[in-house]
Formats: C-alpha cells, sequence, structure tokens
C-alpha cells in the first residue's frame, strides 16, 4: 500500500516536471505554482503536526522568515542565493527558539502558543517600518533571470519531491518511529527512553528549513512583500488545513490534499466570485464530518478491509486461569 | 495638573471600560474551553453575528443596541447549540485538530456569508448616547457608551459566573470540565451539557457583539482580533477557569490601553501576545489557574 503510494506520487510529481512544456500561460503555471508550494509546505508541517502530533499553527512564522530572509538579507548586499540560504537558516534559529518555549506545552496550549508567535513575528514586521519597510512592503530579488515563471514551479515541484522523498525516509527510520511514538503517547514514549524534546525540535527545524525555503520561493515570485502576505494566520492555518485534510500523518496525504484543495479554491474562485471562501468553509467541514482522518487516511483505512486477511488459529486459546482472562481483558483497555 | 498622574489612570480607566467587554468574550470561550477540550475559531465569528443581528435590528427599528443585546444573546444561543448538536456531536471522541478544523470551516462560512449578505463595508452606528461625556474632576472623562457597556459587561459576568457556580448545570460543566470520563459516570447527560455551555459561550461572544457595535466599526472580518484576544485570555486566567477569563480580560484592557498610550495603538496587541508567551513559558497554568498545561 505505502509502496504504491510512493510509487504513484513519484509518477505524479515526475509528470508535473514535464507539465510546462505544453504551452501553459503563465497564469496556470501560477496557480500550478501554489498547489505545488502548499504540498511541499504541507508535508513539512506533516513532519511536526502528522507524525510527531504537535499542532502547529503558527507555520506562517518559518515562512514569512524566509520570505523576509531573503528580501533583507539581499538588500544587505548579499547575493540572492546566499540570502534564501541565510533565510533558512534564520527560519530555523526562529523554530529552535519557538519551539524550545512551546513544546514544553500539549495540546490547545501548543497550538495557540505557535499562533502567538506567528503574529508577534507579523506585528513586529508591520510595526518596524525601517527594518522591513512595514505595510508599504519590501522588494524581493528574483532568483531566475531566464524564463521565471517556469523555473519556479520547476524549484517547487522539486521542494516537494525533496519533502516527500525526506517524509518517506524519516517514517520509516528510527526517528520517525520516536516521533509516531510521541505521538501516541508522550509520556510512554519518555518512559521508554524517547528524547522526547530533542525528537520534537529536529522535527520542527527540519519542517522550519523547507517551510522558509518555501517562503523564499514565494516572496521571489512576487518580487515584493508586506507582513500580511507572508506572516498571517491565513497562511498557517492553510498549511496545516491541507495536511489534515489530506491526512495528516499519512506520507502522501499533504500532496493529495493540496493538489484537491488547491485546485479547488481557484475553482471556487472563478465559479462562485464572492461565495468562494463559503463554499471552501463547507467543503472543509464536509471532509471533517464525512472523513475524520483526512482523505488519504480515511481511504486506506476503507481499502484495508479488503486486504487478504491473515491467516487465523483454529481456535481461539482459552485462558487457563481467572487472573489470566483479567489481565487479558487490562490489555485490551 | 498632574499629568504624570491622571494621564496614566485615565488609560487605566479606559483600558478597564475596554476590558469588560473583553472579560465576556473570554468568559464565553473560556467555558467551551473548560466543557470540550477544544480551541473554538468561530468564536469571533460568532462575535460578528452578534454584531451584524444587532446592526440589523437597530436599522430597522432604531432601538438603541444597548436594549436590544439580549436579542443577540438568544440568537446566538440557538446558532450555538445548533452548531453544537449538527456539526460538534458527530465527531466528539475525533482527534481535536478536526475538531479545530471544523470550526475554522464555520467561521470562514459565516464571514463570507456575512460579506455576502452585507458587504464588505464598514458600517458604523450613531445613537444620542455617544456624545454623552462624564466628567469626573477636570482631568477624567469617561465616554457614557463605554460606561453603560461595562455596567452591562460586568452584570452579565456576575451572572454568568453564578451560574457556573451556584446552577445544576455550572456543577454539571465543572464536573465534566474537571473528569470528562468520571462525568457521565455520576449520571450527567455530557452532550446535553456541552450543548447547553457551546449555546452560552456563543451567547456571551453575541452579546459583547451587541454591546461593541455603538464603539465600533462593523465589518465582516471584525471578529478575528477579538478571537485572538479570546486565546490570549482564555489562556492568561488559565484554560477553563472563567473567572480568571474575566480578571485577564480586565487586566489585558488596561495592558492595551496603556500600550497605546506609551507605545501606540499598533503595539497593542503585539504586548498581548507577549504577555501570552511570557505567561505560557513561566506558568503554563495561566495566572490564575492551578491546571498544569
Amino acid at each position: 500500500m505505502r509502496k504504491w503510494q510512493l510509487l504513484i506520487a513519484a509518477v505524479f510529481l515526475l509528470a508535473a516536471l514535464f507539465v510546462p512544456l505544453f504551452g501553459l500561460t503563465d497564469y496556470t503555471l501560477q496557480i500550478l505554482f501554489r498547489v505545488f508550494l502548499f504540498a511541499a509546505l504541507g508535508l513539512a508541517w506533516n513532519l511536526v503536526g502528522g507524525y510527531a502530533g504537535q499542532l502547529s499553527l503558527g507555520h506562517a512564522a518559518y515562512f514569512g522568515v524566509g520570505a523576509y530572509g531573503l528580501a533583507l538579507f539581499s538588500k544587505l548586499g548579499i547575493s540572492p542565493w546566499a540570502a534564501v540560504l541565510l533565510g533558512v537558516v534564520l527560519a530555523m534559529i526562529c523554530a529552535a527558539m519557538i519551539g524550545s518555549v512551546s513544546f514544553r506545552l500539549r495540546g490547545p496550549y501548543f497550538a495557540l502558543c505557535t499562533i502567538a508567535f506567528a503574529e508577534v513575528l507579523r506585528l513586529v514586521a508591520k510595526n518596524l517600518p525601517n527594518v522591513t519597510g512595514g505595510d508599504v512592503g519590501v522588494q524581493v530579488p528574483l532568483l531566475f533571470a531566464h524564463s521565471p515563471v517556469r523555473s519556479f514551479y520547476w524549484s517547487v515541484v522539486l521542494l516537494t519531491a525533496f519533502a516527500l522523498g525526506l517524509s518517506a525516509w524519516i517514517e520509516r527510520s528510527r526517528f520517525g518511529y520516536y516521533l509516531m511514538a510521541i505521538r501516541e503517547d508522550q509520556d510512554t514514549a519518555l518512559s521508554v527512553g524517547v528524547n522526547a524534546a530533542r525528537c520534537k525540535l529536529w522535527a520542527l527545524l527540519i519542517s522550519a528549513a523547507i517551510t522558509g525555503l518555501g517562503g523564499a520561493l514565494y516572496a521571489s515570485m512576487f518580487l515584493f512583500i508586506v507582513p500580511d502576505q507572508v506572516l498571517p494566520m491565513e497562511i498557517s492555518t492553510e498549511i496545516a488545513i491541507v495536511a489534515m485534510l489530506g491526512g495528516a500523518g499519512t506520507l502522501i496525504g499533504p500532496l493529495v490534499g493540496s493538489v484537491l484543495l488547491e485546485s479547488a479554491a481557484e475553482i471556487f474562485k472563478n465559479v462562485f466570485k464572492e461565495a468562494n471562501l463559503l463554499i471552501y468553509g463547507v467543503l472543509i467541514i464536509v471532509v471533517v464530518l464525512f472523513m475524520p482522518e483526512g482523505i488519504v487516511g480515511t481511504f486506506t483505512r476503507k481499502l484495508a478491509l479488503f486486504k487478504k486477511a491473515p491467516a487465523v488459529p483454529f481456535a481461539a486459546p482459552v485462558p487457563a486461569t481467572i487472573e489470566a482472562e483479567s489481565e487479558r481483558a487490562a490489555l485490551n483497555e | 495638573m498632574v499629568n504624570w498622574f491622571y494621564i496614566p489612570l485615565q488609560g487605566i480607566i479606559n483600558g478597564l471600560l475596554t476590558g469588560a467587554l473583553y472579560a465576556l468574550i473570554g468568559m464565553g470561550m473560556a467555558l467551551i474551553f473548560g466543557v470540550m477540550r477544544i480551541v473554538n475559531f468561530a468564536h469571533g465569528a460568532f462575535l460578528m453575528m452578534g454584531m451584524y443581528a444587532t446592526y440589523v435590528v437597530f436599522q430597522a427599528t432604531g432601538v438603541s443596541p444597548y436594549y436590544e443585546f439580549p436579542l443577540a444573546g438568544i440568537l446566538l444561543f440557538f446558532v450555538g447549540y445548533a452548531t453544537y448538536m449538527g456539526l460538534l456531536r458527530p465527531i466528539r471522541g475525533q482527534v481535536d485538530f478536526m475538531v479545530i478544523l471544523l470550526t475554522m470551516g464555520l467561521a470562514l462560512i459565516l464571514t463570507d456569508g456575512a460579506q455576502l449578505v452585507f458587504g464588505a463595508d464598514y458600517h458604523q452606528i450613531n445613537i444620542p448616547l455617544l456624545s454623552r461625556n462624564i466628567h469626573l474632576g477636570s482631568q477624567i472623562s469617561i465616554n457614557a457608551p463605554w460606561l453603560v457597556s461595562f455596567a452591562i459587561a460586568m452584570a452579565l459576568a456576575g451572572a454568568l459566573y453564578w451560574v457556573v457556580t451556584h446552577t445544576m448545570f455550572g456543577r454539571a460543566a465543572r464536573a465534566i470540565a474537571q473528569n470528562p470520563y468520571a462525568a457521565p459516570l455520576m449520571g450527567i447527560n455530557v452532550n446535553r451539557v456541552q450543548a447547553v455551555a457551546f449555546g452560552i459561550g456563543s451567547a456571551a461572544a453575541g452579546i459583547s457583539g451587541a454591546l461593541l457595535l455603538p464603539v465600533f466599526y462593523l465589518f465582516p472580518e471584525v471578529g478575528n482580533q477579538f478571537k485572538l484576544k479570546s486565546f490570549v485570555m482564555v489562556v492568561l486566567g488559565g484554560m477553563g477557569s472563567i473567572q480568571g477569563a474575566a480578571i485577564a480580560g480586565l487586566v489585558l484592557g488596561v495592558v492595551e490601553s496603556l500600550t497605546s498610550l506609551y507605545w501606540g495603538n499598533e503595539w497593542a496587541l503585539a504586548v498581548d501576545f507577549v504577555l501570552f508567551i511570557l505567561v505560557l513559558s513561566l506558568k503554563p497554568s495561566g495566572i490564575f489557574g492551578s491546571q498544569r498545561a
């Protein structure tokens, strides 16, 4: 099942690389850019929100820091690609700081804390016009001089492929199992020697790096950024929505989520005009009500019903004593 | 004469007047959080609904929002009750991610719906009371509508506190907040209590919206900032503690007012969040809470 998913995703991404050769308009490519950008961001979010089960609603922080990093470092005279790298490093430093405070909290407290950090960054970016340009905005250098729209599209597809490959590797690594153990029961994970704090922080650092890179690509594509564009809560929630509706903690869930939701959002914009967000909200509610494990999660569960059943022992073992029975009942709890 | 005294005093008074409304919003959120353990992202949208409902009635009848606010409360109670019964109850027991996501979807629907019906324009209403100022001494002045809304909000906050501490519903709600597994074993109908709590919490948001209408601009996204502030209050007060949220609301109002006075209005929300992060990292149970995060 997992192999098939990975294969389909790989073929899909490979096919996506050839899409620009079919003479699409720049507008269509920009929409596809957004689809794959959010796929990459969703995959990055999935490391923290999916595998480690930490509902981050502040990923706009890393996205915005990546974007502003590119803009501000290149304003200092650093070459654009070096500025991208510095922006990513800065996003990781932010992640280390945010993580060290927020990972001590659990559940809704964690989610709210990540929102708070992202909002503080947005407000600081808005209120320090001398540094960030404030609401007037700041110019971002173009990373690809030659056929920019295509190049941005390709780079974001490659970023998605990288995030997918990394997720696939992490999912089957010791680190990935640690993360999933933390998600299922942090106290038990701690008791068997998983260093939960360090594992969560590493997951966040990796996630922030990819998100920051995505932010830099996005900023450079638009050439000009303002705080409300790259740091708002809407970016954070959109990343989380894409990943969760696709299937948090599944390998290709965020990719599926992004392809479906971002294209749906685009179609809704054209068909329903002003009511597009309303329909989008209805779509979210419908998916939550009918596919509570996300699209991929629910489908794999349904499909698993039709897997070949493993051989079962002829008769169920009879418990020898009453103690054994109660022990078994306790285990089944 | 002594400006170093009167200017901050005026700031504190203004802060308390705003803070009373925050307190009501925060108490609604805290009630919902305590009983359901979910963060309601539609809280701001409910407030916005209360504001628009009051606006419509005001435009039709001309009755001051200070008499109309019960209508917004009743409307939002049923909206909240129906939301719980129709949307939240079916996914009870799912991961709380999904519940949060659902409330986000609901907020999108309500906000965009308001935009479709009323347009994205800013609205404001004008009542005679707005031009009245009450002077205390020569230095301090209080805008009359703020004083009225302060009185109403504080009375309602007191009433809500009484309901939670002295009625069977309140006792059941606190029992669920303390232990959601043991409460049904004690014969508490968790579904009904949660539905009513969600309704009351939403009604508090709606009433706050009605009280805000005369002194604030009205537009479809108006709820967003109050939603963020209610998160801050609920955490500051200790999650699920409604008296904590009320005090946190007053504190937040004063802090914001003093921030705007000395640093400028644009930093007020940032200071809210910094306060929030500080409290979460130093005392995660909240200033007034006893529960561990």
